[in-house]
C-alpha cells in the first residue's frame, strides 16, 4: 500500500531536446515536479511553453533526453516500448481537446478499447463501459451511436468514460474544456473534480486561466522551465 | 475472438469503397491466374489425350543388327504378363507403293491384329468411314487415311493395287478410312498381320510391338523391364521428346506470366495498406495511447491484409472457376484447331495452391505497412490531423 502523501508523479532535472537541423530546442529545460496522490494540479502555460512536452512525459508517451520522470514509483527510463505500453495502460486516462474518439466505433465500443487491450473478456467490457458512460454523465440512449451523431460535450464525456475504462490512478487532460462552449466546459470540469474527489489525481493541461480555480496546485512554465 | 481482429474487421467494413477496390484487384490478378491455370491444365490433358494416349507407351523392337522379332508369340505373352502393362500389339510394317487409276503413292504399310491394335492405339476411335473389322474379316483388305484417300482419289470399297521391289503385289479393298488429324492420315495404311507378311513374302515374323500401359509416366521404367529381358524397348518419351518439351515450355512461360501477375496484385495490396496507414495516423495514436502495444498494432494490419487478400484469392478462385468453365464451355466454330471446346480443367489441387500462395503473398506485402502503421510515434500520431 503506497501512503497518501507519496508522489504518484515525480520529474527529476527532466530535459527535452529536439534537434531541428543544427538547432537545438529545449522543450524542457530542467523540470522538476512532484504530484501527490489524490491531488488535482493545473499546469498552466502558453502555447510553445512545453506544457505539452511535460504532459507527454508525465503520460508516458515520451521519454526525456536526460533527467528521470517516475510514475506510480516506476523509473520509466528502464523500460522498454511494451513496458511503457504497460505503465501507460494501467496508470494513465488520457482526455484530449479534440476528444479523438476512434469515429467508425459506437461511444461504448471507444470506452471499450482500453479493457480490450487489458485482456478484459467481451461481458466485463460490456458492463464496465456502460458503468463508466453512467459516471461520466452519458445519456445511455447515445451508448450504440457514432462520435460524429452526438454534440462536443457528449464526446468529450465519452472520452472520460473510456480514460476512466481501466480506472487509472491518474487522469491526464489536455485542454479538456478548449473544444467546447462555456456552460458545457464548466460541466466537464465538475465531472472532473467528482472523479478526483473519489480519489483519482486529476492532471490539466490548459493555457486558460479559470481553469485553475478547480484545482488545489497550479504549476506554471514558461519557456521550458518551471516558473512557480 | 481476439481484439486485433475485431478493429481490424472495423477498419475493413469502416471503409467499403476501398476494401471493394482491394478485393478486386487481387480478386481479378487471382481470377486471371485461376483461368489460366486451368487453360493450362486443359492444355496439357489435351495434348496428352490427342497425342500421349494414342501412342504406344512403350515400343519394343527387334535386336540390334536383326530386321524382325522371331517367335513373338512368346515374348508377347511375356511382355502381357509385366505389371502394369494394360494392352500389347504385335505389327509388321514396311513401305509400300499403292496405285490406283493413274494415281501413285508411297506409305507405310502396317500389318496388324486389329483387336490388339485397337487396345493399344484406339485405332477404332479414328474411323470416320466404314467398318474397323473389315481388316479382321477378310485377308485382302486396307484401312487408310482420309488425307490419303483424297490424294489417291479412293472410295470405301475401291482396290488399291500394292507393290514394292521383291514383295508380292497385291489388290487390297479399301474397307475403311481414318481420320486423326495428323500427317499420319497421309501416310499410314492398316492391313493385317497375315496380310502383311504374306506381301512382304516372310514367315510369321513382326518387327515391333507397341504396349500400352495403365500409367503413360511408368514408360521408362516399364521398357527398362524389357530391356532386361534382352529386347530393344523404348518408352514414348524417348521416341517423342517434343511433347514433353512443348509441355515444359508452355508450363514454364505460363508460370513466369503467372508470376508477374501476382506481384503486381500483391503490390496493389502494399499501396492500399499503405494508404490505409496514412489515413489512420491519429487512430493509430490514440490506440497506442489507450496502451496498444506495437504488436497490437503490427498485427492488426497485417490481419488486415491477411484478410483483404483471403477474400481477394477466394473471390477470384471463384469467379476464375466460373469463368473457365463457362469459357469451357463454348462451342468452338466448326474446325478450328480441331476442337470442338477450348479444353479447360479445374483441380482442386490448383485451387488450394493458388489461394494458399496469394495469401501469404499478401501476409508478407502487408509487412511495410504494418510496421510502418507500428513505428508511429504516438505524440506526433495523436497531434496529426
Amino acid at each position: 500500500m503506497q501512503d497518501l502523501h507519496h508522489p504518484i508523479v515525480e520529474l527529476q532535472d527532466v530535459k527535452r531536446i529536439y534537434t531541428l537541423g543544427t538547432n537545438r530546442i529545449y522543450a524542457l529545460n530542467g523540470v522538476s515536479i512532484s504530484i501527490e496522490k489524490g491531488d488535482f494540479v493545473t499546469i498552466m502555460g502558453s502555447s510553445g511553453s512545453g506544457k505539452s512536452t511535460l504532459l507527454n512525459m508525465i503520460g508516458c508517451l515520451d521519454l526525456p533526453t536526460s533527467g528521470k520522470v517516475k510514475v506510480n514509483n516506476v523509473d520509466l527510463s528502464r523500460l522498454d516500448d511494451d513496458g511503457l505500453t504497460a505503465i501507460r495502460r494501467n496508470n494513465i486516462g488520457f482526455i484530449f481537446q479534440q476528444f479523438n474518439l476512434i469515429p467508425t466505433l459506437t461511444a461504448i465500443e471507444n470506452v471499450e478499447i482500453p479493457m480490450i487491450f487489458n485482456g478484459a473478456s467481451p461481458a466485463k467490457r460490456r458492463k464496465k463501459a456502460i458503468e463508466m458512460l453512467k459516471k461520466a454523465d452519458l445519456p445511455l440512449e447515445f451508448a450504440e451511436h457514432k462520435p460524429n451523431e452526438m454534440s462536443g460535450g457528449q464526446q468529450q464525456r465519452v472520452a472520460i468514460a473510456r480514460a476512466l475504462a481501466n480506472e487509472p490512478p491518474i487522469l491526464l487532460a489536455d485542454e479538456p474544456t478548449g473544444n467546447l462552449d462555456t456552460r458545457t466546459g464548466q460541466n466537464i470540469m465538475k465531472l472532473l473534480k467528482e472523479l478526483n474527489s473519489s480519489g483519482t489525481t486529476v492532471i490539466v493541461v490548459t493555457h486558460d486561466p479559470k481553469l485553475e480555480e478547480y484545482s488545489h496546485t497550479t504549476i506554471r512554465i514558461q519557456d521550458g522551465e518551471v516558473v512557480e | 475472438m481476439r481484439y486485433e481482429l475485431f478493429i481490424a474487421l472495423r477498419h475493413i467494413i469502416a471503409r467499403k469503397r476501398q476494401t471493394i477496390l482491394s478485393v478486386a484487384a487481387i480478386g481479378i490478378a487471382v481470377m486471371i491466374l485461376m483461368v489460366s491455370q486451368a487453360f493450362m491444365a486443359g492444355f496439357t490433358q489435351e495434348l496428352y489425350s490427342k497425342t500421349v494416349d494414342n501412342l504406344p507407351h512403350v515400343v519394343v523392337s527387334p535386336e540390334d543388327g536383326e530386321d524382325h522379332i522371331y517367335l513373338y508369340k512368346n515374348i508377347v505373352d511375356k511382355i502381357n504378363n509385366i505389371d502394369g502393362v494394360v494392352a500389347s500389339s504385335p505389327y509388321l510394317t514396311g513401305e509400300a507403293s499403292f496405285k490406283y487409276k493413274d494415281n501413285t503413292k508411297n506409305a507405310v504399310l502396317k500389318g496388324i491384329l486389329p483387336a490388339e491394335e485397337d487396345a493399344v492405339a484406339h485405332t477404332r476411335d479414328d474411323i470416320i468411314l466404314g467398318d474397323y473389322d473389315g481388316l479382321t474379316y477378310s485377308d485382302k483388305s486396307i484401312i487408310i487415311g482420309d488425307t490419303f484417300a483424297e490424294d489417291m482419289e479412293l472410295e470405301l470399297g475401291d482396290n488399291v493395287e500394292v507393290s514394292f521391289p521383291n514383295a508380292n503385289p497385291v489388290s487390297l479393298k479399301v474397307v475403311a478410312i481414318y481420320d486423326t488429324g495428323t500427317a499420319l492420315d497421309e501416310s499410314l495404311t492398316y492391313t493385317s498381320l497375315k496380310t502383311a507378311q504374306d506381301f512382304y513374302d516372310i514367315e510369321d515374323v513382326i518387327n515391333g510391338i507397341s504396349l500400352r500401359l495403365n500409367d503413360f509416366n511408368r514408360d521408362r521404367e516399364i521398357a527398362e523391364i524389357i530391356e532386361n529381358n534382352g529386347y530393344n524397348a523404348d518408352g514414348w518419351t524417348v521416341n517423342n521428346p517434343e511433347i514433353l518439351r512443348t509441355i515444359a515450355i508452355e508450363t514454364v512461360s505460363n508460370n513466369i506470366t503467372l508470376g508477374f501477375i501476382l506481384l503486381i496484385a500483391s503490390f496493389g495490396v502494399v499501396s492500399t495498406l499503405n494508404m490505409v496507414v496514412m489515413g489512420k495516423v491519429k487512430e493509430i495514436g490514440i490506440l497506442l495511447a489507450m496502451g496498444a502495444t506495437k504488436s497490437n498494432i503490427r498485427f492488426i494490419f497485417l490481419i488486415e491484409s491477411g484478410i483483404l487478400g483471403l477474400s481477394g484469392a477466394v473471390l477470384g478462385t471463384a469467379a476464375g472457376i466460373a469463368l473457365a468453365l463457362s469459357i469451357g464451355s463454348y462451342p468452338l466454330p466448326e474446325g478450328a484447331y480441331g476442337l470442338e471446346v477450348i479444353p479447360v480443367v479445374v483441380r482442386i489441387g490448383d485451387v488450394l495452391r493458388i489461394i494458399t500462395i496469394v495469401f501469404l503473398l499478401n501476409l508478407i506485402a502487408g509487412i511495410y505497412p504494418a510496421q510502418r502503421a507500428a513505428s508511429l510515434d504516438p505524440v506526433e500520431a495523436i497531434s496529426s490531423r
